[in-house]
Order: structure tokens, then sequence, then C-alpha cells
């Protein structure tokens, strides 16, 4: 299994430090970090609210970039991409799945889950095949043409989930994806996140949710953009 | 991605907000609209205006008594006003190897009475050279000889209007009439001709040239008319009526040649000014049009700059954010242009259909120049919102809410 770190790793983070300008002083999100992840792996990180999660999140899903270190996806380096190769590299490797869902609205399941594939190219009928099909691998399929403001919250997190593998991509992103849903939703989706994870999927998962962390292979611990040891976040949690 | 993924892009876009989507439209429509009536109503003005002139005659010179201009000092003794005569005519006629006709005229009003029926109407002195280059024919009867012009004979000619009002339906051919106190004879009746700029051509009569100088006790002429056998030699026509009106005034250049041509196409040119400017009023309300696509886009970008992070977020770059916005812009003023132009020439059809008498026309080109405007208009518009779309931060813009 993957998270016995591999010799040649999914994603390799190298004294990554990412300061952002803020009024008159510099706030540090991400100080000094070294991580890897491995293809196959379930990666939870675990951290208090502005601990420097969505930094290391947005880096990892190339939304943004270091200020300092390197980042590498596949061995191939981050740093330098402009803006619309950072696009292209999201497009291909990244999948998202936020806690706000971030579906289009008045747009159907299938077109949304359509959307990254229409940015890679794909023509329109193939497009609404792999759609169709991502939307089964969540059991979706019957809900292909309500649309998102018709799903209740469990489903727009599996349209989600659906957009995210649509594009068949090495990474999947998740940010507290069970935060705005009910317990028995967040279950269900937890079960979905697990699956795709046997299947093979990466998934990176950002969580301040111990029981959800459980589910993962691994865990880090992120405080002040640092990564810490578990019993140090014990610690400092009290 | 390709081309059709845009359009069907910007077309989702588009329909998921129907009323705003028509509402902007609105303003492009009712600009172009606004370009094809007024062109419309512009050129009408100038077909109207050239249906009246169409009789004239683009070929035509006329000759009239007296110059003005400007001189310095004292005017030089001995250049006394000449009057046009019947001997100018005659020399314009024999040497003027340029001219089809020459047709003296002496024009004046008087009486004209039939039994207890009497008239006062314009009396034209004329030679048969006059049909000709006027263009005006006799359609009973036979028009003024040469021989009545030299032998000051008392015949003349009525135009139809004048011949109705004094005879009704009856003959008139061969019955006398009083012109002036004078009795004439009637030997022709005029062809139809109607109203030309607001002077009714039927209600003239016609009198031979000496004989209408005798009855109006006069020696010069109104005006001397040209006709120029090549519309290409107008120019050297008109000079060579300068210098033999120069030798036969001992030099005195003491008449005004005017040009007909001349004249309206003055007049053509102004009426085209009219139209530009009428439609140059209309594509300010076509500008407006854009500046509320502009101010729609950017509210739009505004309120969707939570998709623009999903797109960005799920692989679209720069280009296809720009692009997206920039084809949802031109589509709306594309769409309000064809809009346009449909309401706009079922606004002059009315217009036709309520004012049958002005002959307003579409002309091609305001179709074309407001369509192509209101593309235009689309893009240059939408350029500013559409770099804004696409110069979105991701992550600020997933943010927001």
């Amino acid at each position: 299994m993957g998270f016995e770190a591999a010799s040649d790793p999914l994603l390799r983070l190298r004294g990554v430090t990412k300061l952002y300008e803020a009024g008159a002083g510099r706030v540090v999100g991400l100080s000094d970090v070294d991580l890897e992840i491995g293809a196959g792996e379930f990666v939870a990180v675990m951290g208090p609210s502005g601990s420097g999660k969505s930094t290391l999140m947005n880096i990892l899903g190339c939304l943004d970039v270091p200020t300092a270190g390197t980042y590498e996806i596949k061995g191939t380096p981050v740093a330098g991409l402009s803006s619309d190769d950072l696009s292209t590299l999201r497009n291909r490797e990244i999948g998202f799945v936020f806690q706000v869902f971030h579906l289009l609205p008045r747009y159907t399941a299938l077109r949304n889950v359509e959307l990254p594939l229409i940015y890679a190219g794909v023509p329109r009928g193939e497009r609404a095949r792999r759609a169709l099909e991502s939307l089964c691998a969540v059991g979706l399929e019957d809900r292909k043409g309500h649309l998102t403001n018709e799903l209740s919250g469990g489903q727009k997190q599996r349209v989600a989930i659906a957009r995210a593998l649509v594009n068949r991509p090495s990474l999947l992103l998740a940010d507290e994806p069970t935060g705005n849903l009910d317990t028995r939703s967040g279950e269900e989706l937890m079960e979905i996140l697990s699956g795709l994870n046997a299947s093979g999927v990466t998934v990176v998962l950002v969580t301040h949710d111990p029981a959800i962390a459980r589910r993962a292979h691994r865990t880090v611990y992120i405080v002040d953009g640092k990564l810490v040891s578990a019993e140090r976040f014990r610690e400092i949690r009290g | 991605m390709t081309r059709i993924d845009f359009v069907e892009v910007a077309m989702d876009s588009l329909r998921t907000n129907r009323l705003r989507s028509a509402l902007t439209m609105l303003g492009v429509i009712i600009g172009v609209a606004a370009v094809i009536l007024l062109v419309a109503l512009g050129q009408g003005t100038k077909n109207y205006v050239e249906e009246q002139f169409a009789g004239l005659g683009s070929n035509i010179l006329i000759v009239t008594p007296g110059k003005i201009e400007t001189k310095g000092g004292p005017p030089i003794i001995g250049s006394t006003r000449h009057k046009l005569t019947l001997d100018d005519s005659r020399i314009l006629e024999k040497k003027g190897y340029l001219f089809g006709g020459v047709a003296p005229v002496v024009f004046g009003t008087a009486e004209v009475r039939y039994r207890n029926r009497s008239r006062n109407v314009s009396v034209l002195g004329v030679t048969p050279a006059f049909q000709d280059v006027r263009n005006l024919h006799v359609e009973i009867g036979s028009f003024l000889g040469e021989a009545d012009v030299d032998a000051r004979r008392r015949v003349c000619v009525l135009g139809r209007t004048v011949k109705r009002e004094l005879f009704g339906n009856a003959n008139a051919l061969g019955q006398t009439v009083k012109v002036a106190g004078t009795l004439f004879r009637v030997m022709g009746i005029m062809e139809r001709k109607g109203i030309s700029l607001g002077i009714d051509i039927d209600d003239i009569v016609f009198l031979p040239v000496r004989t209408a100088q005798e009855i109006f006790d006069l020696d010069g002429l109104f005006e001397i008319l040209i006709s120029v056998r090549n519309r290409n030699d107008i120019e050297s026509g008109k000079e060579l009526a300068v210098s033999l009106l120069k030798r036969a005034h001992n030099r005195h250049e003491d008449f005004t040649i005017t040009n007909q041509a001349a004249i309206l196409s003055s007049l053509y040119t102004i009426l085209d000014t009219l139209t530009y400017v009428l439609g140059g009023i209309a594509a300010i309300s076509l500008l407006v049009g854009g500046i509320g696509i502009m101010n729609i886009m950017l509210v739009t970008v505004k309120e969707r700059t939570n998709e623009i992070g999903i797109r960005k977020a799920v692989g679209a770059r720069n280009r296809d954010i720009l692009l997206q916005f920039l084809l949802e812009s031109t589509t709306l003023s594309v769409a309000g242009g064809i809009g346009g132009i449909l309401v706009g020439m079922a606004g002059a059809g009315t217009l036709h259909f309520l004012v049958p008498k002005l002959p307003v026309s579409v002309p091609a080109w305001s179709i074309l120049l407001s369509f192509t405007f209101s593309a235009f208009v689309g893009v240059f518009f939408g350029v500013y919102p559409a770099r804004k779309a696409a110069a979105l931060n991701p992550i600020e813009a997933l943010r927001y809410e």
C-alpha cells in the first residue's frame, strides 16, 4: 500500500514557505514545510483554524505557488509556472471537493460534472458519456438532469466528487468535505472517499474533526504554519 | 477547448439569465432601430426631393441677366447693366456647337379670361425650342412655331389646369381667350406635369416670346435656358456660353450662368449630410446601449465571481474566461443588432404606410453599418469586464460569496 512513502512520491514539498503581504507586515501562511505523499495514499491534514491548512491546500491544489521552497507533482516542479499552466495542471492532475460544494447553480448535475472536460477539450459526446460514468460512480446517475440547487447537501457533495474525478486526476483534494453535511450524509461521503481510495485514487483530506481524520491512513498536523508531531499537536490542543 | 464549447458555455449563461439578457439587448435594439429608421427618413427626404426635380434635367444651363460681384473702387464708367436679348439667344444658338437647344424665356403674370371666367396665371413667352429644353410637351393641338414667334402672332398654348378652369370639359382648341386684355387663339394644350416644388406647372399660359415682350412691354429676357447636348460637356458648355455672351456684351460679364446639376448636387450634399447627422444622433443611442452592455457585464462578473473561481479551479485558463465573457457580450449586441434591424425596417415600413408621400427607403449601407457597429460595440464594451473576469485570482474568487 502507498502509505509507506514510495521512492518516487506523487507530491513532494521541500522547505515550502508561503508569506502574505498584509497591510504593513507579512503574515506567515506556511513555514518550511517538508511533506511527501505517495500515489494511492489517504492523508488527512489536521489543524486548528488559521493554522495554515487552507494555505497548504491551495498550494497542493496548484491554486497558489510557494514563496520559497519547491513543490513537485510527479517530479514536475510547480514553481515558475504561469497561471495558465497552473490551470492546465489542475485540470489534468487535481480534483477538488470543497466544504461549500462550489457547484454552478442553475446548471444540471451532468453539466457540472462535464465542466473539467470542457476545459480539457473533450468533444461533446465523449464528455457526456464520461460525466455520466462519473455520476454512476457516486450513485447519482438518476439525478443527472436535476439542477444543482434542487439537490440535497449530500447529493451536492457527491456531484462535486463526480466532477473532481471525471478527468481522472492523480489527486483528490477534499477541504472539510463533510463540514456542511449532517452526520449521516457525512458518513456516506466518507464511505465514498474510502472506496475511491481503495480503488487507487490518492486522497488528501483537510479537516479539524479527529473522527473524520481517523478514516485516513496517515494524518499530518499543522500548527502556526508548521508541521508538528501528533504528540506535540495534542499538547497544544490541550 | 474548441470554439463550439465557448458558444455553448456563453449560451448557457445567457439562458440562465433570460430577462436580464433581453433587457440588455433592448438597449442595442433601440439604438440600431433608431439608426435604421432615421437614416431611412433622411434617405426618404432625399428621394422625395429627387423626384420633384426629376423633370428638370441635369444638363441645363440657365443664363440670367445681371451679375452679383464685389468690386474695389468706384464703378467703371460704361459698365452699364446689359439686358439679355433675343440677339444673345440667337448668337448662342448659332455658335453654341455644344448646345442641343437654346430657349429664351420671358416671364410675367397676367389675367387670362374666357367668357365670364378669369384666372391669374403665370405667362411664359417662349420659342419652339422650349419644349425639348425644358422637357414639357404639348398634348393636344400643336406648340408655338417659329412663324408664330417671328410674326408675333396672337396665339397661345394652355397648361392643363388653365384649360380645365376656363373650359371645363369643353373643347378649347381654336377658341379665343383674353390674356392681359388682348385676344389670343388657343392652338394647343400641354400634357399634365403636376406640381413641382410647390409650383403648378400646369397653371401656365405659353405665348410666342416676341408677343409676350409686346404684351408686357419688355425688350429684354427673363432668362435663357440652354440644354447641353452631352452631359459631360456641361462645364465647357458653360465656358462657351460665357465667352460668346461676353463678346456680344463688349467684354462685360453682366450675366450669370448657373448650372442646374451643380445646384442639385449641392442640395443633395445637404440632404446626405442631414441623413448622416440623423444617423449619427441615432448612433449615440447605440453607444448608450453599448455602455448598458458594459454595465451589465460588470455586474455579471461581480455576481459570478464564484462561478469564475470554480471554472478556474477545474482548469479554465484566463483566456477561456476572457473569451466566454466576450462572447456573451458580443452575442447580446449582435442579437440586439439583428433585432434592431428588424424593428427598424418594420418601423420604416409603418412610416411609409402612414405617410405614403414620403418614399422612405432603408439603404443597405445603413443595415450593414449599424450591424457592424453593434457587433463592435459588444466587443469593445465587453473587453473590459471580460478582462476583469479573466484576471480574477481563483482563491479569492472561490472565497467570494
